[in-house]
């Protein structure tokens, strides 16, 4: 039988074409750089601003970071719309909680953790690590079943996924606690672990879209009968940005877990995943600079609506905005931005500072 | 020499045949033409060719074993390439990146798939073209994009679905050319499914005639055009539509 052809033309006709080595990566690496030294400008003015609340408020910020460009490895590049990922976070903070709470304390809260587990302590980073890889390791066994389905039927199934892993941690009370809160997670309160975990994330993310599989994917994603057609594995192609941002929400999980010092399954259900796909969805699903800039704007004004729901002080009294607003107003900018840009804020281009190759890199990424 | 077969394939969708034991044969360096009426099955034959289509019943053989089962890019990467009706190339990627998919699907790496696509747009004469987002070409430059991005990686059957399709007859003089240097240069395997009877009866070695499903005719340019059946398929369906096909016949 004959086996795949693939062997290459001439090569005297190839040497001639032949692009300089690390060519896409010279030509695409702006976009990665740039979003890194607008993280970095955003922690340097809040470290400068000496301000604690602020300093807190960032940290958010850096964290959503990670979980939207999480988010956008997979959504982006495949234009399958997950519901399920937050579930890859939850399961990257439990595994920190695991991982770093005081033995003593585990062994009173948590008494069905194994017992190497129990007697474990480990500094946060490492911890973050163990919980990428964690909820990475997760994605690729979910991913292998549900990365068959496409359409609104792998929609559906990511949503059951969610679903499945809320239950479990809210009913396994000798692991995690059940519906109780897990606390004695040490907090880390300086930015820069998150700074590093953001930039980390749109490195990976920039990495995956410059890959072979990232090609093949968003290829499938526009054309998926031509890409099939062009000897493209769909379903593989899908389950390796499953698992790589499976394993980036599973480090947002970690570091969230990190900045607030207590998880319970609640805080990693419907409400997270509304706000992180909102993020998405208005800064623009299939651009890293739409990831990223739509955490950075959504997130200034979800702070200023939490400032006028505590209430401005004028004069002697009091304004307030009637609580729950935020989520409202999430709700009514996404359907305008949608209305107005379907394609987000940023829709499939890149930040660059070549204006030139711009159009190219929007097809490279 | 090897060959690419359909073996008595047939294809029933819900009760309706849309295959009836067709047999076709498709050979390294030949071009073979597969005409027929609006519904006659052409496409669905190439569905079943390149695993897009399961058939009910029959086989399709790549050198005598079997391509049952397999999945399209399974297909794709036992080196038999199709193309598609409208071209279907991945509209917001670059000219190149379009070939390049190929490229990576097959197993290169970026670096080799990019510098043979670029070779391969050399090849064809659209390197100027390399660059552009696909989905602002012309219908005609889609049409040879879609044959450049299928001929990646020296497949050694090349399946084309209706390639002049709106083409001028000049355009598609300049199609004929490069459909001979794809068989007589790369040694490929062509089956040209095409409305336009004169390209077909101008470039095949063999032709095959479907009509409802079924093989009505077979053979040499020359005795298709001398067939009554073939004329008779022809005028008992749209008159209007298929005149020039019945001028070709003449």
């Amino acid at each position: 039988m004959t086996t795949a052809t693939v062997s290459p033309l001439p090569a005297d006709l190839l040497s001639s074409r032949k692009p300089a080595p690390f060519s896409l990566a010279r030509r695409t690496i702006m976009t990665p750089v740039l979003l890194s030294l607008l993280i970095l400008a955003i922690a340097g003015l809040t470290v400068l601003s000496g301000s604690k609340p602020f300093n807190q408020a960032v940290i958010d910020v850096f964290v959503r970071v990670t979980l939207v460009v999480g988010l956008y490895i997979f959504i982006g590049n495949s234009g399958v719309l997950s519901f399920g990922h937050i579930g890859f976070t939850c399961m990257g903070a439990y595994a920190a909680a695991w991982l770093t709470i005081n033995p003593i304390m585990k062994k009173s809260a948590l008494p069905g953790l194994p017992q190497w587990l129990l007697e474990t302590r480990l500094p946060y980073w490492q911890s973050a690590f163990l919980a990428a890889l964690f909820a990475g390791v997760a994605a690729l066994v979910f991913g292998r079943v549900l990365m068959r389905l496409s359409g609104i039927a792998a929609s559906i199934a990511t949503f059951a996924m969610l679903a499945m892993i809320n239950t479990i941690y809210s009913n396994w009370e000798d692991v995690t606690g059940a519906t109780s809160s897990v606390v004695g997670i040490p907090i880390v309160r300086t930015i820069w672990p998150y700074v590093g975990a953001a930039i980390i994330s749109i490195f990976i993310a920039w990495g995956h879209a410059i890959s072979r599989a990232g090609l093949a994917l968003r290829a499938a994603r526009d054309e998926p009968t031509a890409a099939a057609a062009s000897g493209v594995d769909i379903p593989r192609a899908r389950l390796v940005a499953f698992t790589i941002s499976g394993a980036v929400m599973g480090l947002g999980g970690a570091l969230m877990a990190h900045s607030i010092g207590v998880v319970t399954p609640d805080t990693f259900y419907l409400g997270l995943t509304f706000i992180t796909l909102s993020m998405l969805v208005v800064g623009g699903m299939g651009s890293l600079s739409g990831a990223v800039i739509g955490v950075v704007l959504l997130s200034a004004l979800i702070q200023a609506l939490r400032w006028l729901e505590a209430g401005v002080a004028i004069g002697s009294t009091t304004f307030g905005l009637p609580k729950g607003l935020q989520e409202i107003a999430l709700g009514v900018i996404m359907i305008v931005i949608l209305a107005l840009r379907p394609a987000g804020l940023i829709g499939n281009r890149e930040i660059t500072s070549f204006r030139r190759s711009s159009r190219k890199q929007s097809s490279q990424q | 020499m090897g060959q690419l077969s359909a073996k008595n394939v047939s294809v029933a969708f819900a009760g309706l045949k849309a295959l009836s034991s067709v047999t076709l044969d498709i050979t390294p360096g030949h071009i073979s033409g597969l005409i027929g009426p609006n519904g006659a099955g052409k496409t669905t034959l190439v569905n079943v060719l390149t695993g897009f289509q399961m058939p009910t019943e029959g086989a399709v053989e790549l050198d005598g074993h079997s391509l049952d089962r397999l999945k399209p890019h399974q297909v794709r990467r036992r080196g038999i390439a199709r193309t598609f009706q409208g071209g279907r190339l991945f509209r917001d990627l670059a000219v190149i990146d379009n070939l390049e998919v190929t490229g990576v699907g097959l197993g290169m790496s970026r670096r080799s798939a990019v510098a043979e696509a670029a070779a391969m747009l050399d090849w064809i004469g659209i390197s100027a073209l390399g660059d552009r987002i696909a989905g602002t070409l012309p219908y005609t430059d889609e049409r040879r994009v879609a044959i450049g991005r299928a001929l990646m990686g020296q497949p050694a059957y090349i399946l084309l679905d209706e390639p002049a399709a709106g083409m001028s007859s000049h355009e598609a003089g300049d199609l004929s050319a490069l459909i001979r240097r794809i068989a007589r240069e790369r040694g490929c395997g062509v089956l040209l499914i095409e409305h336009n009877v004169g390209l077909v009866l101008g470039l095949c070695d063999h032709i095959v005639v479907l009509d409802s499903g079924a093989v009505i005719e077979e053979g040499t340019p020359a005795a298709i055009r001398d067939s009554e059946k073939v004329r008779h398929a022809y005028m008992g369906t749209a008159v209007d539509t298929d005149l020039p096909v019945l001028e070709a016949l003449q």
